[in-house]
């Protein structure tokens, strides 16, 4: 894939301690890289990935301090002791937040800071600046100021600040996970032509392994702080895809497939197909065993999704329109909807199609410019919204722009407390509400000392404590590892089941997959599609049109139906196709 | 936005922001000087009409009166606590307080002053563009790593903005009462809004930090390029000499005639009433 030379990053032995920390973030890592490799490091939330990029240009130890034991040689330089200024002019790194990387003015100010602090020349600054802008596809936007652009927009402009850099290696820890899947596309297509046109040397920290594996050489799995696997893609997520599902992450839904399969059936060859077409040429190849097995059960995934009582219609949208005042955006076009009473319903489409908007209105945040929207009967735009938020909850993206309280109690006590509940009322609440969540240990401690789950747990329980009869919940995966995304997402299945209804926008399409009964899909405003994951799933072409995509299990057995003329049906996981074998 | 930047080909766009900052030195000079309201009040008309010029919009300058005029009326009520001069002309009672006529009068320029300053300054903002302020600041010897911190809190205005925008509706979806009318209501649910917003400013500083190093900061700070250039013009020269003549007639006609003593005009309004 790519050429490879001498050795660029040589670390040996190396352990690291953040300050103030008992635990090793790094515990004996041992990497070597050559120029011209593209290396994917995964692993769990906490496994030491972020920590290991920073140690390549030294901001780890220099800028964070701790404790660093072992070696690490960037381009012969020791990033311990070498300025962190100096090796940033040869390590370019692109941060996971896009917001929190850009600092400047407009968009060309962004782009031309690093070359200033270089001290190039006036006439090589604006070279580069219009070029790398121009790589990106960011040039008309030369004069805006970066936070009025969408995620996606903000990550280019983030990476052609690095491209502007020219650096040696370029090391991007998690580029995508902020960016919903057409903002994913973008920067997965720059990847791609970077690593064509450069030749360069890249470390790529990513969860979508699906995405990634096409245009890496190496894979290395971390895990607490130590390298647990290492190889090239078709080794590591092939092979060892049941090992990466036990470790907590996903690997390509068609290597799981094929393994367990093979398990199975009992087949033995040495083949591991990572893509869908190299699944499908697999089934081909195995065309008639498959024919043999095929018994799919008659009960299937999404009817086990469809809560027995689905039932009356609780949330009525007509012809909503609504308009941004400030910047006369027109972010929904007329959308008419029903949400029933007990179920879970996906939101999903591309950044700016209006969800976020759409479920604004259910809470009352936001009224319609046009139309209506009726909650359990009362319209919005009468209604107060201290009434509408006693039957509709909402549960935002991020628990530390919600979280202000002395201690965790306070926390939980803040939402029945706006709503004037007696003193034995909130407390009765509150208990009540930290018992389900696991939170009684931590009521008297301070929300900001508890890491990021048990925040998110707090953040969800406040909410719970006006005890909703809807949830409505906001891309509640975003920066978030597979294994936490599952764990949240079954809380909301069993908060389903005890009878609340569940509202969630997502981009993770697998999340949809399993977890959803039915889906409405928003395009530009306007509502496109709607029916149960199945249905939409099915629909590929449409989809594509979108820019979303059906999960990768069942596209391959879409294609496979059609390349095998067998009548296959469709599955929404990876257990669900493997019950269709016996 | 606290940082507005209108574009435009204006002759106050045009300026050098160095030629700016000779020009609120002037206006502080008269401002300090004037007392009259009415002096005050012309003042203010004329860094109005500099609105015009550059191109901003009236509703602008409207909204912006709005939003001042309780501070006005702020200005001249507190004056009457602040200060009653010797031989006052005593026109009422506040409680055991007496309202006198001159303390109103001063009031009401201390309110038009501070009216007059936050519009020029805002003018300034809104016809600078923030990279040629910095340059600007660069060019008068501010040290390179002040200018890039201004240059990135001025940035940062719009993220916290947005931040704190859903902030507050994160509080509100939990009954926070953040929009309620009563202020001290609206102030103990603001509480709600400001801690996490704290937070996060900190968070982002470090997150800043962590960039600025990793842009190559550090590499050169003194050898550091600046992309933009600003020159001064014969424009420049021209604005600045003129207004400073200006500037330095009127002080002189107020100062040795005391025309604008601040009961000037309401003395002289008074004895053509009761003449």
């Amino acid at each position: 894939m790519s050429e490879q030379g001498d050795v660029v990053i040589n670390i040996e032995n190396l352990r690291y301690k953040y300050p103030g920390k008992e635990e090793y973030a790094l515990d004996g890592i041992n990497l070597k890289v050559r120029r011209g490799e593209i290396v994917l490091i995964t692993g769990r939330s906490g496994a030491g990935k972020s920590t290991l990029c920073y140690t390549l240009n030294g901001l780890v130890p220099q800028f964070f301090g701790g404790t660093i034991e072992g070696k690490v040689s960037v381009l012969g330089y020791d990033t311990t002791k070498t300025p962190v200024g100096f090796m940033s002019s040869k390590v370019g790194i692109l941060f996971s937040e896009p917001a929190s990387q850009l600092i400047s003015a407009t968009v060309e100010d962004e782009v031309a800071f690093p070359l200033e602090n270089l001290g190039l020349s006036v006439e090589e600054i604006n070279r580069r600046v219009e070029e790398a802008l121009r790589f990106v596809g960011m040039l008309e936007y030369r004069d805006k100021p970066p936070y009025t652009l969408s995620g996606g927009q903000q990550q280019a402009v983030a990476l052609a600040t690095v491209l502007a850099m020219k650096p040696e290696i370029y090391v991007l820890d998690e580029p995508t996970s902020a960016l919903d899947p057409i903002g994913t596309l973008l920067i997965l297509e720059l990847f791609k032509k970077i690593a064509k046109t450069e030749k360069k040397t890249f470390i790529i920290v990513e969860h979508k392994l699906e995405e990634f594996s096409s245009i890496v050489d190496r894979v290395v799995v971390m895990d607490k702080g130590k390298i647990v696997a290492e190889g090239s893609p078709r080794e590591v997520l092939g092979k060892k895809a049941e090992f990466l599902k036990k470790l907590g992450l996903e690997s390509p839904q068609v290597s799981l497939f094929i393994q367990r399969l093979k398990e199975k059936l009992g087949i033995n060859d040495d083949e591991t197909p990572i893509s869908i077409e190299e699944g499908v040429e697999w089934m081909k190849k195995h065309k008639k065993i498959i024919e043999e097995h095929l018994n799919p059960p008659s009960n299937r995934i999404d009817e086990a999704n469809t809560p027995r009582n689905v039932g009356k219609k609780i949330i009525e949208v007509r012809d909503l329109v609504h308009i941004y005042p400030t910047t006369q955006t027109v972010a929904l076009k007329g959308v008419s909807l029903d949400v029933y009473e007990g179920e879970m319903l996906a939101i999903i489409g591309h950044n700016g199609s209006g969800k976020t908007t759409l479920v604004k209105h259910f809470n009352g945040l936001l009224k319609p410019t046009k139309g209506y929207v009726k909650v359990y009967g009362r319209d919005t735009r009468t209604t107060p919204m201290y009434e509408l938020i006693k039957l509709v909850g909402y549960v935002f993206q991020d628990p530390d722009k919600q979280i202000f309280s002395r201690r965790v109690y306070d926390e939980l006590a803040f939402g029945p407390r706006n709503l004037g509940y007696t003193k034995e009322e909130v407390d009765r609440i509150v208990k009540d509400v930290a018992k389900t969540f696991g939170l009684d240990k931590y009521l008297n401690s301070t929300p900001f000392s508890l890491s990021r789950g048990d925040r998110q747990k707090v953040a969800i329980a406040s909410i719970l404590a006006l005890n909703p009869k809807v949830l409505v919940v906001d891309e509640p995966t975003t920066g978030q590892d597979p294994t936490d995304r599952r764990i949240i997402m079954d809380l909301m299945k069993k908060l389903n089941k005890e009878g609340k209804t569940i509202v969630f926008i997502t981009h993770d399409m697998n999340l949809v997959a399993e977890y959803a009964s039915r889906v409405v899909v928003l395009h530009n405003g306007v509502k496109v599609m709607e029916g149960t994951p199945r249905e939409i799933f099915s629909r590929v072409e449409e989809l594509k049109k979108l820019k979303l995509k059906p999960p990768s299990i069942t596209e391959l057995f879409i294609r496979a139906r059609d390349e095998l003329s067998i009548d296959l049906p469709l599955p929404l996981t990876v257990d669900e196709a493997l019950s269709y074998f016996k | 936005m606290a940082y507005e930047y209108y574009p435009g080909t204006s002759l106050l766009h045009r300026l050098d922001p160095r030629t700016k900052i000779i020009l609120f030195l002037y206006i502080i000079v008269l401002v300090m000087l004037i007392q009259d309201p009415v002096g005050m009040f012309t003042l203010l008309l004329i860094v109005i009409s500099l609105y015009k010029i550059a191109g901003i919009p009236m509703s602008k300058v409207k909204s912006m009166l709005i939003a001042l005029s309780p501070v006005i009326v702020l200005f001249v009520f507190l004056n009457i606590f602040i200060s009653v001069p010797p031989n006052a002309r005593i026109i009422g009672y506040l409680g055991s307080q007496p309202v006198a006529i001159e303390s109103l009068i001063m009031g009401l320029t201390g309110g038009l002053r501070f009216t007059l300053f936050v519009f020029f300054a805002r003018l300034l903002t809104m016809t600078t563009s923030i990279s040629d302020l910095l340059v600007a600041l660069t060019k008068l010897r501010m040290p390179v790593e002040a200018v890039v911190a201004l240059g990135i809190a001025f940035s940062s205005v719009g993220v916290l903005i947005n931040q704190l925008g859903t902030i507050k509706e994160a509080q509100m979806s939990r009954g926070s009462r953040v929009e309620s009318r009563n202020p001290l209501v609206k102030a103990k649910a603001l509480i709600s809004v400001v801690v996490p917003g704290i937070y996060l400013t900190i968070l982002r500083g470090l997150d800043i930090a962590k960039t600025v190093e990793s842009r190559a900061f550090t590499y050169n700070p003194k050898g550091r390029t600046t992309r933009k250039t600003i020159k001064l013009t014969k424009t420049d020269y021209a604005v600045i000499i003129v207004a400073g003549m200006l500037t330095v007639i009127v002080a002189v006609v107020v100062y040795m005639f005391k025309i604008l003593h601040y009961t000037y005009t309401f003395d002289y309004i008074l004895s053509l009433l009761t003449a």
